[in-house]
């Protein structure tokens, strides 16, 4: 693992000589990182294949890393891109997606029917078992405000888990304004519907959350947001924490939804409230522990399921506003 | 909340409505419906939640904006006709007549301005949401039976109409009974709105029927702090009295022979008919058979099924409720068995 870590950072491979790029690791399908122009270098690759680079890049905050053989076209092809063609058939596409949700609206919550739905005690929401699974999930570090931390996420072994990998490095940018640094997260991108509408999860069924990682002994911090609409979504997470222990042994981490507490703007406040399942938006997984260096966390899969002996509501009512009884 | 603010609140809201439905001065109609709006807001951010927060977010501005289309409707039929009064508004002017209706359609909820609705509904808790689906529905629907007269009859049939549809269709695979409650909601202002233009009083027949069906609603799910289904199917372990009072208030909600619920929408299928407005009659029938599915959907996974519980016993021990419930037992009598009485209100007038 170290030594695949050096051979790409020392490499630096860049997006201008792709052909290179897959004659070295043709077989390893190793994903590289774009540095300097993921979002300044328009791919020229097929529209529909265009449309769906545009989409992964246009929500990028740091680094991604994409497949050598997505977006490389030899100099002698060059593909017509056709706007009309890809307008209309993104338009198709999310016409589908409306039928579809129309048609699962019928059926019942989610696509299934109610008593399935009901029934429902655990539930696998994401697992990595192909690069189609990485493309829900966005990696950031904080070289978006000048730090030079560094993230990546690419599929682990076997195509049986995802790897986020890195170094996270506690120096501060030199721009006069920041005087901490050192950050690096992987954050689900928010599900979307037809015309890109906003959706969310609905676990009210399930009250813990369940993890299937392997990390290297960091302490890592899960965030949850929740969907709104009015309030600034960026501003308010919950958060908990998640101890990985170092080791060959997948370790199971199981959060009770209860545990997690709630902040605003970065900050703890003392109204807590309790995480509330019906709209779950995205989960992120911060790594932020001031310890300079690199990290791994391996993850197998994310679920959600309801444990019947845990019955705690919320952890946290030791606020003089929710309990004014325990401070008078 | 402290007792003394809470008591100045809900008396501002009362008065608020009160003022609203003993007016028929325009200015005075519309003071009482922004004293209503704007005392019920930290009503809705009682407990300090950021959903609270959003759902009194989007409460308020919803409602701000029909007032002020409702102030912009009042101004300018006091500059076209000169008075201020309500019953004398000018049919043929289009500008108020239809302003009006939205302006109205857009406080009460109904289609297409109902998206606010499950929203506010879902974001506040459960006695704060019934508040917000029976108690401000009084005013608006006050202000619309005064003035029914000079409503468009067609513009208010299709809001009527698209409201049973939307109901019925939205409320389908909701899980979260406040949503259920409040797309519920949507779909019987669609039936009250329908029978306005030609008969009031089955307007009021209907809205009675639907606030005692829906407070006695609210009060059951929060006896036992039910706010999704699974927890509802997991009621018969521990009351099955309110199993069974849900059973039967829902069938009463859904419309269902012999129960109360059944009347109104008899009713109003028999004086839509009697209009000639047979296809109207037939649509919202049919719709209300949306409604009916989701109500049986949640009464089979209560009531008439045993969902597996996560306990192992058959009876939880029983304990003094904490809550209280008010008239809980007159209000079911009254909203499930008083179809019977039906006849009576050829005496009325």
């Amino acid at each position: 693992m170290a030594l695949i870590h050096k051979l790409l950072n020392g490499t630096c491979i860049l997006r201008k000589c792709p052909k290179q790029s897959t004659a070295l690791h043709p077989f390893l399908s190793i994903h590289f990182a774009d540095y300097c122009s993921s979002s300044l270098q328009k791919p020229e690759a097929a529209p529909g294949k265009a449309f769906s680079q545009r989409k992964t890049e246009g929500g990028l905050q740091g680094h991604h890393q994409k497949e050598g053989a997505l977006d490389i076209t030899s100099p002698e092809e060059t593909p017509e891109i056709s706007f009309d063609k890809a307008i209309r058939d993104e338009m198709k596409d999310h016409f589908r997606r409306l039928k579809d949700e129309i048609v699962n609206h019928w059926i019942g919550p989610e696509g299934r029917p109610l008593h399935e739905v009901l029934l429902e005690k655990a539930k696998v929401v994401w697992q990595f078992r192909g690069k189609e699974d990485l493309d829900k999930w966005m990696v950031t570090s904080d070289k978006t405000i000048g730090g030079r931390s560094e993230v990546f996420l690419k599929m682990g072994k076997n195509n049986q888990s995802a790897l986020l990998y890195g170094t996270l490095s506690t120096e501060a940018p030199q721009d006069g304004d920041s005087s901490r640094s050192g950050y690096c997260a992987m954050i689900s991108r928010i599900p979307r519907g037809a015309f890109e509408r906003r959706m969310s999860y609905d676990w009210s069924n399930f009250n813990t959350l369940y993890l299937r990682v392997r990390g290297d002994g960091r302490p890592w911090m899960v965030n949850i947001r929740e969907d709104t609409d009015l309030i600034q979504r960026k501003n308010q997470m919950y958060s908990y924490f998640m101890f990985t222990r170092g080791g060959p042994y997948w370790q199971e981490i199981k959060i009770p939804f209860s545990k997690f507490f709630f902040s605003n703007q970065g900050r703890i406040r003392d109204v807590q409230s309790q995480l509330l399942l019906d709209k779950i938006s995205s989960i992120g997984f911060t790594l932020a522990d001031k310890v300079d260096g690199p990290f791994f966390l391996e993850i197998d899969f994310i679920g959600v399921f309801s444990d019947p002996a845990h019955i705690e509501e919320f952890a946290y009512e030791n606020s003089p506003e929710i309990s004014p009884r325990l401070f008078n | 909340m402290k007792l003394p603010i809470l008591t100045i609140i809900m008396t501002t809201i009362f008065t608020g409505t009160m003022l609203t439905m003993i007016s028929s001065h325009w200015l005075l109609i519309w003071i009482g419906l922004e004293i209503n709006m704007l005392s019920i807001i930290p009503i809705l951010t009682k407990n300090q939640k950021p959903r609270s927060t959003e759902a009194a977010t989007k409460y308020f501005l919803t409602q701000a904006t029909a007032s002020m289309l409702l102030m912009f409707t009042i101004v300018f039929n006091a500059m076209h006709s000169g008075q201020w009064t309500t019953t004398n508004i000018d049919p043929n002017n289009m500008i108020v007549s239809l302003t009006m209706i939205i302006a109205l359609t857009m406080k009460l909820g109904m289609t297409p301005f109902h998206f606010w609705v499950p929203e506010v509904t879902q974001g506040v808790s459960l006695m704060t949401g019934m508040l917000l689906l029976t108690w401000q529905k009084l005013a608006p629907i006050s202000i619309m039976m005064q003035m029914f007269t000079s409503i468009n009859p067609i513009i208010l049939l299709l809001i009527a109409l698209m409201s049973v549809l939307v109901g019925g269709w939205g409320g389908l695979n909701q899980t979260q009974l406040r949503k259920i409650l409040a797309y519920s909601s949507i779909a019987h202002m669609g039936w009250m709105m329908a029978i306005l233009t030609f008969c009031p009083s089955l307007t009021m027949l209907n809205l009675l029927i639907y606030l005692m069906l829906t407070i006695i609603m609210f009060t059951m799910l929060n006896m036992n702090t039910n706010m999704t289904t699974l927890t509802l199917s997991n009621l018969w372990n521990k009351s099955p009295t309110i199993t069974m009072m849900i059973l039967i208030s829902l069938l009463s909600l859904g419309g269902l022979p012999p129960l109360t619920g059944f009347l109104p929408k008899w009713i109003i299928i028999q004086e839509l008919t009697k209009n000639n407005n047979i296809a109207m009659a037939t649509v919202m029938a049919i719709m209300a058979l949306l409604n009916l599915y989701f109500y049986m959907r949640l009464i089979y996974s209560t009531s008439l099924t045993l969902f597996p519980t996560p306990n192992n016993i058959k009876m939880k021990w029983q304990f003094q409720p904490k809550k209280r419930s008010l008239f809980l037992s007159p209000l079911i009598i009254l909203s499930t068995l008083t179809l019977p009485l039906s006849p009576v209100l050829s005496t009325l007038n």
